[in-house]
This record gives C-alpha cells, structure tokens and sequence, in this order.
C-alpha cells in the first residue's frame, strides 16, 4: 500500500509584513505536510499566525522565504494572475464573514466559480449545489435577505461547487449561534466526506477541531509539532 | 462575456453609487454640446443669410469716388444692381436734439435679397420718395425715440429736410456694416446731393451690391472686375465674407462657452475619479471575494469599467440631449436679441465632439481608481490590510490614461476657433490642476502638524475634529479643493476679466478719452473748427488730415497672397485712415528708425504702428504700398511707433510724409475735449462752421460697447456659474460618500459624550477650511488668468481689483459652508443607541 500523496508541502515557510512601525514577522518558519483527503483543524490563540498561514497555502499571501507546493503547483514563482487561476482550479474557501457578493443572488453567488472556469452548465450546477445544501427555494434572494445560516450555506455550496481538491475554512461558524454553526459544521464535514476533498479548518471550537482528523496547534508564528496531531485526540 | 455578466449583475443594484459621476459628465458634456450646436447654428444662419447680409452676390465698394460710367457699364452686364452710400452725419430735429446717426442711400433698386421691413409696412421706395417736395427717410426706432419725434415729423440732415415716414423693423444687410455708432437712418440716393455732406474726402462707403446673372460665379466676376479695371482701387467683397465682425464675435462667445464647458468637464472629471473611487471603495469586499474565487485582475477590472461605461454613457447621452435642447431654449428666450435670425437644429459634430469629450474624460479620469480596485489583494478578507493597496497601477493603464489625456487636449484645440486661446487654456488647466492638487497635500499636511500643536480641552475639540477629517488617510481634500479650486478659479477670473473692462469703460477711459471726435470737417474748415470749440470752451486735442487708402502691397507681395499674423489681419482689410504729419506728433513713441525733417520732399515715407508691422513681417526700410482713390503709393518704412490704442486718443497706423498724399481730397478728423455741461454748446460751435462735420460722444459710444458687453456678459456668467456647479457637485459626493463613516464618527463622538453643537462646530470649521483653501488659491490663479486674457487677449490695461474677487471668493465660501452643512448635519441627529444596534 503506497501513502497517500501530500497536496500541501510547506517548507521552512517565513512571512513578514510590513506596517507603519517595521516589519512584522508573522510566519516563523513553518514546515507543513497535508495528505490528500485528509481533514486539518488549525487551532491556536488569536495573532498565532493561522489565517495567514491559510492565505499562504490559498495563495493570497506570498511567502517571505520557503517553499509551498500545493495541488503539485509550486506557488512562489507565480504571479498574482497565475495564483487567481491556481485558486479557481484547486481551491475553496469558506469565510468566517461568508463574503458573499451582496449584488448577486444565491444562485449567482454560487455559479461565479464556475462561470471563472468558463463552464456553460455554471448556474445548472449552482442550483443542484444549492439544493444539496437545503437551499433550492432561496436561489433568487440576495444575501440582505438571507439568515446568517444561510448565508454560510451558501458560501459552504459555493466553496464546494467547483470540485476543489483543498477547502480552507477560516472559523466557519464564528459569526452564527450554536446551533446554527453546528448544523454549518455536520453539512461542512458531509461534503468534505463525499467530495473527498482535503479540509484545512481554522477554528477556536475543541470539539470541531476534533472532528477534524488531525489537530495542529500554532503558536508565534510557528506550529507546535506539525507531526504530532490527533485522531479522535489520540496522539499520531 | 464573464465581465460584462458580472457588471450587469452588479448593475442591477441601481446607480446609487453613480450619482455624481452621471451629472459631473452630464453637466460638463451638455455645457459642450450647447455652445457647440449654437455655434452651429448662428454659423448656418450666418452662412444661408449670407447673400442677403451682404445685399448681393457680391458687393463692389468704393471709398470717395462714384464708379465711373465703364465701371457702371461692366457691372451692369454682369447681373443687376444696387446702389448703397454709406456714411456717418448729424441728423437735428432742432439745434438742441441732434444725434449721430449712420445714414444710408439707397436707389430703387435696394435691396437685391431679403426685404426692408417698415413699420408702418409700405414700400421703401415709396416711404422714401419725394412726395410733397420733402423727400421720405425711414428710421431705426431709436432715432425717433432718441430726437422725441413722431410719424410725419421732418429731420435735417445736412442742408435737406427729411419726412420721417417710417420705422425700420428689419434690414437685411445691417449686420455686413462696422461697428455702428449711432441709429440707421435711411434715405433716398437721388436725396443725397442735396444734404451737401458728400463732400470731397468724406469718409463714404459707396457700394454696388450685384445679383450676379445665372451661370456667373463670384470668382469669374471678381477676376473680370479685376483684369477689366486693374486701378479701379475697388474691393469686392462676396457672401462668404458677408459680416466678418459679426462671425468673429459670435466665434468669440461661442468659444468662451465652449472652454467654460471644457473647464466643467475638467471639474466634473475630479467628480467622475472621487465617485468611481467611492464606488470600489463600497466594493472592495466584492472584489477580495472573486479574486478569493479566482478572479483575474483583468476580469475585476473588465467588470468595474463595464459598469463606469455603461453610467458614463448614460451620463453623457443626458448630456448630450440637455445640450441640444438648450440652444432652442435659449433662441426662444433670447433670439429677438441676436443681431440675426438663428434657427436652432440638431447638428451632429458638436454633439459628436462633445461626446468624444465626455468619453475621454471618463477613461481619464475612471481608469485610475479603477485599476487601483483591479489591484486590491484577496487577502485584505483575512485581516486589515497591513500594507495599503499599492498605489501603483500597471504601466499599460498609466499609458491609456496619458493617451487620453493627450487626446483631450488635442480635441480641445484642433476643434477651437482661437488655436491660440485654446493652447492657453490647456497649459492654464494643467498648471493649475497641478498647483491645486500640491494645495490639497499641503492643507492636509498643515492639518495634519496643526492638529499636532492643538492642545487638549473641550473647547479645542472641534477644531480638532475639523483638522482630523481633513488630514486622515483617504480624506477626500484634496479632491474636493481641486474641483472646487478650478470652478472657483473660471468664476474669479472672469469677475476680474468683466470687472476690469468696466473699471476701463466706467472710469479709467471717461478720465483720458476725448468728449468728441469730430469727422468729416471739410479741407480748408480746420481752423474755423478749432477757433469754434476754443470759443465754445472746449479744447481741440489733436486735429490731423485723413485720407481713406487701402494697403495693396506688404513689402513686394500682394496684401491679399501675403502671410499675416492674426492679430494684424485687420489692418490689412477693408479702408485704412490715413494721415500726414510734417513733425512728429507729440504722443508719438518711435521705438525703431527716426522721424523725417519737416521739410523732407523726397519719395513717400511712412510711420507705422509697431504690432503691426511686426504682424506683416516688416521693418524700417522694408516698403508698403497703398492705394488710394486707385493711385498705388508706396512707401518706404521710416520708423515704428508703439501706439496705445486702449486710451482713445486720437491715432493712425499710417503716418506718411506730406508730399505723399498731395492732391488727394482729404477731410479733417480732430479730437475735441469739453468741459462736462458744455458738450451741446461745442456741438453746436461746430455745425455752425462745419455743418457737413459730425460728432461722435465718445461716452454714448461707451455706452453702446457697455449694453453689447452686458448682454454677452450674462451668458458669460451663467455658463462660468456651472463650473461651479459642476465643483459642488463633487463637494456632494464626497459629502455622500463619506456619510456613513461620519455617521458611525458622530456617534462614538456622541458615546464619548460629545454635545451635538461641538460637531456642529467642527463641521462648520471643516468646510470653512475647505472653502478658504480653495478661495485663496483660486484668487491667485482666477486672477493671474484674469490678468493674461485682459493684456494678452483683449490688449487693454490691467488692473487688479481686490473687490471683485473677494466678493467671488467669499461668496464660494459662504456657499461651500452652507452647502456643506445643508448636506452633513443630518447626520448630527444619528441616535446612537439605533446605530450601535446595527454594528
């Protein structure tokens, strides 16, 4: 049996940005291996690094120093353009804040993946992901018009509707109630499940972070132990 | 196409945000199309009347003398004809009402296109004819209001008495003739004789206006007229030459519109940037989201001009049908004014061009924020953005926004009437777009260090409030005081043009002008003329011989093939006064060469006005050739002399040697000064010695450039008004778009427990600052524009007049503050509890 291949490399990844006062290291170094198929909750307090580390691995945020390789695409070398059609072939995203394009509706918000990819059948499988997501009535409201739930849901359905082999999940639920991020998380963890694609999840929750199959803790820009994780909490 | 079905998709959301940007390129592009399809317009009706403003196909003139019986002959095979003589007299109901009118002669035959309209209506002929031994006259009815007289009543003119049967409603080629100095009066050419005022060397125009046969062109004719009589000393004028004074003032005003529509476009284009700028600013989200998504930047940049296209073309097709309805609105309004009939219409270049103006603007304008917004990185989702957006933009954008630039520049000047106002107004524009936007950075950099040195205090928070929204990052200031500068800086400079040319009119000239000119004194009448206004108590300032001659040579070239600068074009058209002096007259400046010995005998010399020898490309030595009464003198250039034309005294651009003009019938022109109450006694003096002479107030001619100017005035104002307009426009939308920031502001001033008069406060000083900025910058600049176009373009004297300005500037002021507030203080009433509910 050969181990899966990793469809995150990062090696000895270090990120500073600048501000009024200097530069500000954020990233310290980082080296990260993530599996095909795999679910990553990233934990750690807030200003540890991990949104920034997620952008890196999305390509939003260009590494200091170090090497990314993602979906076997060495991002460092590539452009801003190159990283947008990096992103539209391999990954999704899911926003604490949902970040749903408050002009178009539902079904428009879901179909933009698609319609970047040039796909005719854009807004026949923006609906079928809707209805996947429990959300077929609601295709022609606008994001004013939708719970904060809902909202997630579609940003969830629109994050999956491309068939990305990576989904980054910034505190998904952070801005619903329990409940309602609870049912955000089971539809989160099913499509992941059916679609077979890698989850690398931000959250301050415990018990999502241990649904997740492994568990890294960031601290100071660095992670804890990149191998040590947990299955079910049991150490790897 | 993806970028256009994002656009629309956003689009649907309404225009909300466009706001400005659609009546910042409306305004600018109807102000434009209006001056552009009234320019059109008054030119087609000039050019469809051309005929009739001229009386004929062509129109043969003469100066002095009646066209000989071949001439007569020539002309009358050529087609049919009229006689017109032309001149200016002293018409008297009794020795007290007596007025300068501009007569003319008429035969029968007169005139050869458009009709005479007489009011009561009857036949000019018949209203002129001698009918009970007292010859007819019709009058302008002015002169019949002016002399207190009716219907019926009898004027003198001259030795003969004249019925005044009619009033003149309308003449045909009225506009053809110079700048008129007094009311028509018309009357038999068959009477002339007998008012005695043709006298030898009387300032006459006699013209044969001709209806050319079928088949005969103007060229054959004139070419005809030219090899048949090579002396006759005649110039033929033909209908597409027929009322140059007009045209080129019509071209004038209509250019002057044209560049204040320029200056609202300008103005309107800071709008179109702010408004595209706030507009991304609202869509940053958006656009970090769809590159999260994988958008392009070409795609984020594709979507968002679709989107400012689509407005800009909304905006500017408004435009456009605002500014092809405004001429007909104005011809309605004020059409019995224009000299002409104008018939308004629809004309498609000055639409077309205005059009390409307000397209150009916006790429100029739009493309820069919008290819900042194509530059926003995805990753502003995550966090606040660290680092700002980098300013730069990509070199292909920077080169499209050049392009523009340049292209709206070109357009500006390849379509102007004067190339070199046009050239003026755009280094003008760019000097003081740079000048204004350095204002912006520098207010917000004072702000900046004197919120630093404010101290602590309630009574100092206002201020502070004020300095703080001037100077945070992204505060619109700098915008706001370049649209607001460059509308307030057109608005300041022609309130010192304006201001400049009535201080010249009302006060400066009345001090050095003459009471008097007298013309047409007959030779030999000099000295009883100067002994009867010394008698009368006035003074005799200058009194010199002229003789009319017309320039046929520059150099050893023919006038009409040489090459002359613009603005010496005039000296070589029509009739020139020419005079003759032994010695140098004592207000003469000779700048090159030297005056000749009062007893010099030789071959012609002459003087010349510098300009203008400078505009022929002549120097001292170089030769000039005139004709005068057909008999070709040239002379050899003396010297040049620098003439103040601006003060009204009495000078000639020629100036030759006595011997040069013996023999040719000449009368005496004289400047005459009267002290004030004895004008009608000096008056008077003179008819008794000279009836033949007439005398033209210089104060009533004043006058008259005084309504002209008025009049021309207002039109100039109101349409300078708009790029005001156009800078408040702006203030508002950057007002608009900052509304919600200073809504949440005002409310965490309020939780902090600022009193609703202290934000008041800061807003007043806001504004003020706002304003005062503007204002000050914009009365340097309006005023050295000002001080250009009075030296440069309207050769007179400058003066600078701190009312007029601060008056202009104040009333900004006040209108920024009052606007700025009007606009603002709704947001003072923001509940706070309401508005933290909504966080």
């Amino acid at each position: 049996m050969t181990a899966p291949s990793p469809i995150v490399r990062l090696e000895q990844v270090h990120l500073a940005l600048t501000s009024a006062a200097g530069l500000v290291p954020i990233l310290k170094g980082v080296d990260l291996t993530l599996d095909a198929g795999e679910a990553v909750g990233l934990v750690g307090p807030s200003g540890s690094g991990k949104s920034t580390l997620m952008m890196v691995v999305a390509g939003l945020e260009r590494a200091s120093s170090g090497k990314v390789v993602v979906a076997d695409t060495e991002l460092t070398p590539l452009d801003e353009d190159r990283l947008a059609a990096f992103r539209r072939q391999h990954v999704g995203i899911v926003f604490q804040s949902f970040h749903l394009i408050p002009t178009m509706t539902a079904l428009e918000n879901v179909a933009v993946p698609l319609e970047l990819a040039g796909r005719s059948d854009a807004l026949s499988e923006a609906r079928r992901m809707l209805d996947a997501v429990g959300l077929g009535a609601r295709v022609a409201h606008y994001p004013g018009q939708l719970s904060g739930g809902e909202q997630q849901r579609v940003a969830l359905a629109r994050a999956f509707v491309a068939r990305p082999r990576l989904l980054l999940a910034d505190e998904p639920t952070g801005n619903l109630d329990r409940a309602t991020g609870d049912a955000v998380i089971e539809l989160l963890f099913a499509l992941n499940a059916d679609s077979g694609t890698t989850l690398m999840l931000i959250t301050h929750d415990p018990v999502i972070a241990a649904r997740c199959g492994r568990t890294l803790r960031m601290q100071d820009g660095r992670i804890e132990d990149g191998r040590v994780a947990t299955v079910n909490g049991a150490g790897q | 196409m993806l970028s256009l079905r994002l656009a629309r998709r956003e689009l649907k959301g309404g225009l909300g945000g466009f706001r400005v940007l659609l009546a910042c390129l409306a305004l600018g592009v109807a102000t434009i199309a209006a001056a552009g399809s009234l320019d059109a317009a008054l030119h087609r009706s000039l050019t469809e009347n051309a005929r009739a403003l001229l009386g004929g196909d062509a129109a043969v003139v003469l100066a002095y003398r009646q066209p000989s019986t071949d001439e007569i002959a020539f002309l009358g095979q050529s087609g049919a004809m009229a006689n017109t003589v032309e001149m200016r007299a002293m018409a008297s109901v009794t020795p007290a009402a007596r007025t300068l009118v501009e007569l003319k002669a008429v035969d029968n035959a007169y005139p050869l296109y458009g009709a005479v309209t007489l009011d009561p209506p009857q036949d000019l002929a018949k209203a002129l004819a001698q009918s009970d031994g007292a010859w007819g006259a019709a009058a302008d009815p002015d002169l019949i209001a002016k002399l207190g007289i009716h219907l019926g009543d009898t004027i003198h003119l001259g030795n003969a008495t004249f019925a005044v049967r009619a009033a003149i409603t309308r003449e045909p080629d009225k506009v053809s003739q110079v700048f008129a100095l007094g009311p028509r009066l018309m009357i038999d050419l068959r009477a002339l004789p007998a008012t005695g005022l043709d006298q030898p060397g009387s300032l006459i125009h006699r013209s044969t206006l001709i209806r050319l046969k079928d088949g005969m062109s103007v060229a054959s004719f004139r070419a005809a007229a030219h090899q048949r009589f090579p002396d006759a000393g005649w110039q033929i004028r033909d209908a597409a030459d027929a009322a140059p004074g007009l045209q080129r003032f019509m071209s004038d005003i209509t250019m002057f519109l044209a560049l204040v529509g320029l200056a609202t476009l300008l103005v309107g284009g800071i709008g179109v940037a702010d408004a595209v700028r706030a507009f991304v600013e609202g869509r940053l989200n958006t656009i970090a989201t769809l590159k999260c998504l994988g958008a392009s930047r070409r795609l984020i940049l594709g979507t968002y001009a679709w989107q400012v296209a689509a407005v800009s073309l909304i905006g500017i097709v408004t435009g456009l049908i605002v500014g092809a309805v405004l001429p007909w609105v104005a011809i309605a309004i004020w059409g019995a004014s224009f000299p002409i009939d104008v018939t308004p219409g629809l004309y498609a270049w000055p639409l077309l061009r205005a059009a390409l103006f307000g397209a150009l603007t916006a790429v100029a304008f739009a493309l820069w924020p919008l290819a900042r917004a194509a530059e926003v990185p995805a990753a502003m989702l995550f966090r606040d953005i660290v680092a700002p957006a980098s300013a730069r933009i990509r070199p292909w954008i920077a080169a499209i926004i050049a392009l523009a630039g340049i292209a709206l520049a070109a357009l500006a000047i390849i379509g102007a009437a004067d190339i070199r106002l046009a050239i003026g107004f755009v280094i003008g524009a760019m000097i003081a777009l740079v000048v204004f936007a350095c204002a912006g950075r520098l207010v917000m950099r004072l702000a900046r260090n004197v919120a630093r040195r404010v101290g602590a205090g309630r009574a100092a928070l206002p201020l502070r409030i004020a300095l703080s929204s001037l100077h945070r990052p992204g505060a619109p200031t700098t915008g706001v005081i370049l649209s607001l500068g460059l509308g307030l800086t057109v608005l300041v400079s022609i309130a010192l043009v304006e201001a400049n040319l009535s201080h010249e009119i009302d006060e400066r000239l009345p001090a050095t002008a003459p009471t008097f000119f007298f013309i047409d004194i007959p030779a030999g009448q000099g000295e009883g003329f100067e002994k009867a206004v010394t008698q009368a108590g006035g003074t005799v300032i200058r009194r010199a011989p002229m003789v009319r001659g017309r320039i046929s040579k520059i150099g050893i070239v023919a006038a009409d093939k040489a090459k002359i600068a613009p603005d010496a074009q005039w000296a070589a058209k029509g009739d020139r006064g020419l005079t003759t002096a032994a010695t140098q007259p004592s207000d003469a400046r000779v700048v090159a060469g030297s005056w000749w010995p009062a007893d010099y005998n030789g071959p012609p010399l002459v003087s010349l006005d510098a300009n203008i020898a400078k505009g022929f490309g002549l120097g001292v030595g170089d030769t000039i050739t005139v004709n005068v009464l057909g008999r070709e003198i040239e002379a050899r250039i003396a010297n040049l002399r620098e003439i103040d034309w601006s003060n009204l005294s009495m000078n000639f651009t020629f100036v030759m040697t006595p011997n040069a003009l013996a023999g040719a019938p000449y009368s005496d022109i004289a400047s005459v000064a009267a002290p004030p109450g004895d004008e009608l006694k000096v008056e008077r003096a003179v008819e008794a010695v000279s009836p033949s002479a007439s005398a033209i107030r210089v104060k009533e001619a004043l006058g008259e450039i005084k309504t002209i100017m008025a009049g021309a005035g207002i039109a100039i104002r109101v349409a300078a008004a708009v790029t005001l307009l156009a800078g408040a426009l702006v203030l508002a939308g950057a007002i608009a778009a900052g509304r919600q920031r200073r809504m949440r502001e005002t409310v965490i001033f309020k939780v902090l427990g600022a009193r609703r008069v202290d934000l008041l406060a800061a807003l007043a000083i806001e504004y003020l600052l706002l304003g005062l900025s503007a204002a000050v910058v914009a009365a340097a600049l309006g005023s050295g524009a000002a001080r250009e176009l009075v030296i440069t373009l309207l050769k007179t004297k400058w003066a600078f007049l701190p009312g007029p300005v601060t008056i202009t500037a104040l009333g900004a002021v006040a209108a920024v503050l009052i606007l700025g507030l009007a606009l603002t203080a709704r947001t003072l009433a923001a509940r706070a509890a309401r508005e933290l509910r909504h966080e």
